[in-house]
């Protein structure tokens, strides 16, 4: 198993590379000078100065050579700077990161044991009256968007209520008030998840429940309990698990809406404001991290998948 | 011979499944005494509810079946105590029927390819029910037995094989395991499905040898389902033929082979290959096509592809007549003989 982790760790480092050439190039592509987000843009003189400082810099080396010392400057944590607000961009990343894994984490985390609980629950008593909610339930939760749940929630609890505040992440008060602004935006993304996550399950484990491995393992008259969880749920969790992983990158990468109606201080709103700016080294940067966080969710599906599954795990 | 002789006796067992709203009967009034020591084959083309009809009596079925029966009812013998069950009143995988599945029926199913959990270790799966029925048994004594019954069945290398996974196993292999799986806890009554499909002709002879070994020696009893007329010879005692949902024949081994009787049994013998038949016979293919059971009106079942068909056999249902003593038919043909049920 750790070779088999090892392996596939290894095995994400060229991908990760061949996907920051990708994005290199496609900043070359766009002709920003790229001294403008080296440089702070407060310290950029006379244009003399500009140019020595550019050789200095070897900007007018060739291509990759430049690349390579713009991945080997990124390992050391420089990823450059923004070139609208020109703060360094690990700075910015620095803030932004918790808040939008932080939401990311908790809605992923309560999705999957509602939606997962909920599906399993529904499957072993098909056409139950939980079954029947959660039919209803996703049916609604499928068709109403995100923002406009987000909306309605806040409209609700915030404005009319006062329960929660209205938006932003900390505002004095400390973990109490951490909490209290993590509720609302932590249930719309739960719920709104929980509907198709929930469906799938339900689904997955009726399938594997009718399947002749089920009966056999009932032949053997081991109680029900120990049939569905260990026969049944075991093998219905591979193919959730890799939609549960996946979510982590849309979560990351697609956040823009629900930081956007929670003025969620995330990567969501960074990746919204540098697109609308044009803010190129920005939208590069965390791009790459999106990219990143799909691989990262593709490694934990092979190994989850691993895990439960022996023709993976002992496989070629 | 005793009736407490008899281990298994089904009566009127009928079995339907609601599909799109329609209930389609699949059994249709089965009932069949399974002798003690003994094995009864049921014989017929696929299709004709003989799965169906075995999963009925242990109960394992899926949600959109609807079973009935007037009594199914298992003699369970230890030493010389017997003690009566009618698995119709139990609840299907309450603790009663559960205490039964295993060490009293032990079920092989049709399809080895997907009947074990492929992310179980063979020897754990097969070890799951001994555990499962012997709290007090250890994890090395299980495997102790376990590998014993792979060395009965033929599995080569057992010490290593009981650490793979169903993946790792051939077909055959795969039979083999499910077939101790059903084993491990020395059910008086096997129930086996087509359990040689899979196996080459040496293999199959080999693995019915055992379970035949096991039957005279223990004293176990089978129910036996194939197709196979050869294996109904060298194995069975008894004989069920079914067709659409009904048996339309029962009697001895001797009976069936050696004077069989209803059109669908003429025909189904002429049409599969019966050891020691002469060389060089054709076998001939039953005209006319499998009914669909949703579609079958009343009336002999199988009216429409019997060569003696007449106007009174499309009406009502068709009773069995007695024809020898033991031997029943459910053909009109035979309706001087005394009707019985
Ligand atoms: N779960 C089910 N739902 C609906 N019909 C079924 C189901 N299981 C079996 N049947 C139908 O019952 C009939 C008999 O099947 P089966 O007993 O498996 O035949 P066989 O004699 O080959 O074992 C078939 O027509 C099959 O389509
Ligand atoms: S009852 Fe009639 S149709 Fe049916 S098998 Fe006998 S002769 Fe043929
Ligand atoms: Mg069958």
């Amino acid at each position: 198993m750790l070779k088999f982790i090892i392996k596939k760790l290894l095995q994400m480092i060229p991908m990760l590379l061949v996907i920051s050439l990708l994005v290199f190039i496609g900043l070359e592509l766009t002709g920003i000078d790229p001294l403008s987000y080296m440089v702070s843009p407060d310290m950029a003189g006379s244009a003399e100065n500009l140019e020595r400082l550019r050789e200095q810099m070897g900007l007018n080396d060739p291509l990759f050579t430049r690349y390579f010392r713009w991945v080997s400057e990124m390992l050391r944590g420089d990823f450059g700077y923004s070139i609208v607000s020109g703060t360094p961009i690990s700075q910015i990343i620095a803030v932004r990161i918790p808040a939008t894994i932080e939401l990311a984490l908790l809605a992923l985390v309560f999705s999957t044991i509602i939606g997962v609980g909920i599906g399993i629950v529904s499957a072993i008593k098909q056409n139950g009256i939980i079954d029947y909610v959660g039919r209803v339930f996703a049916v609604v939760g499928q068709s109403i968007p995100q923002f406009f749940f987000g909306i309605i929630l806040i409209q609700i609890f915030a404005v009319s209520m006062g329960w929660f505040p209205v938006g932003q992440r900390i505002s004095p008060g400390g973990n109490w008030s951490r909490i209290q602004h993590l509720v609302l935006p932590v249930t719309t993304l739960t719920l709104s998840m929980c509907a198709v996550l929930m469906r799938y399950a339900r689904n997955t484990m009726l399938d594997v429940m009718n399947s002749d491995y089920i009966k056999t393992a009932r032949s053997k008259g081991i109680p029900e309990w120990k049939v569905i969880i260990k026969h049944g749920f075991r093998n219905a969790m591979r193919p959730v698990l890799v939609i549960i992983c996946f979510r982590l990158p849309m979560l990351i990468g697609g956040s823009v809406v629900i930081e956007s109606v929670f003025s969620w201080p995330g990567i969501g709103t960074i990746i919204a404001s540098s697109v609308i700016a044009g803010d190129m080294p920005v939208i590069m940067v965390t791009t790459l991290m999106v990219a990143a966080s799909i691989l990262v969710a593709s490694f934990l599906v092979d190994v989850f998948t691993a895990l439960l599954d022996p023709r993976v795990r002992l496989g070629d | 011979m005793n009736e407490k002789d008899i281990v298994l006796s089904v009566k009127n067992l009928n079995t339907s499944f609601i599909s799109d709203r329609k209930e389609i009967k699949i059994v249709k009034n089965v009932s069949l005494d399974l002798k003690r020591a003994t094995t009864l084959a049921i014989v017929g083309e696929s299709g004709c509810g003989k799965s169906v009809t075995v999963h009925s009596i242990v109960k394992l079925m899926p949600k959109n079946a609807r079973v009935k029966a007037d009594y199914i009812l298992y003699n369970q013998k230890r030493g010389d105590k017997i003690t009566e069950f009618d698995l119709s009143k139990l609840e299907p995988y309450g603790k009663e029927m559960r205490a039964l599945r295993g060490p009293d029926i032990g079920m092989v199913f049709q399809d080895p390819m997907s009947s074990l959990n492929p992310v179980y270790k063979v020897g754990d799966q097969v070890a799951e029910g001994l555990l499962e029925h012997n709290p007090k048994m250890s994890k090395e004594e299980a495997k102790e037995q376990v590998l014993a019954m792979f060395r009965e069945l033929g599995i080569p290398d057992p010490e290593n094989r009981i650490n793979d996974f169903p993946y790792q196993f051939s077909g055959g292999m795969k039979q083999r395991v499910v077939i101790a799986l059903a084993m491990i806890c020395n059910p008086e009554i096997i129930i086996a499905d087509e359990p040689t499909t899979a196996l080459d002709v040496t293999i199959q002879a080999q693995i019915m040898e055992l379970m035949k070994s096991l039957q005279t020696e223990k004293n176990k009893s089978i129910i036996l389902i194939t197709h196979n007329m050869g294996l109904v010879a060298e194995m069975a005692d008894e004989v069920c033929v079914m067709y659409m949902g009904r048996i339309v024949e029962f009697g001895t081994l001797e009976h069936i082979f050696n004077n069989p009787s209803h059109p669908y049994t003429k025909a189904l013998l002429r049409s599969v290959p019966v050891l020691g038949m002469e060389e060089g016979r054709l076998l001939e293919t039953i005209p006319g096509i499998t009914p669909n059971p949703a579609e079958l009106k009343e009336g002999c079942e199988f009216a429409d592809r019997c060569p003696d068909c007449r106007d009174e056999c499309r009406k009502g249902t068709i009773p069995a007549f007695e024809v020898e003593p033991g031997h029943k038919v459910r053909c009109l043909n035979f309706n001087s003989f005394k009707e019985v049920d």
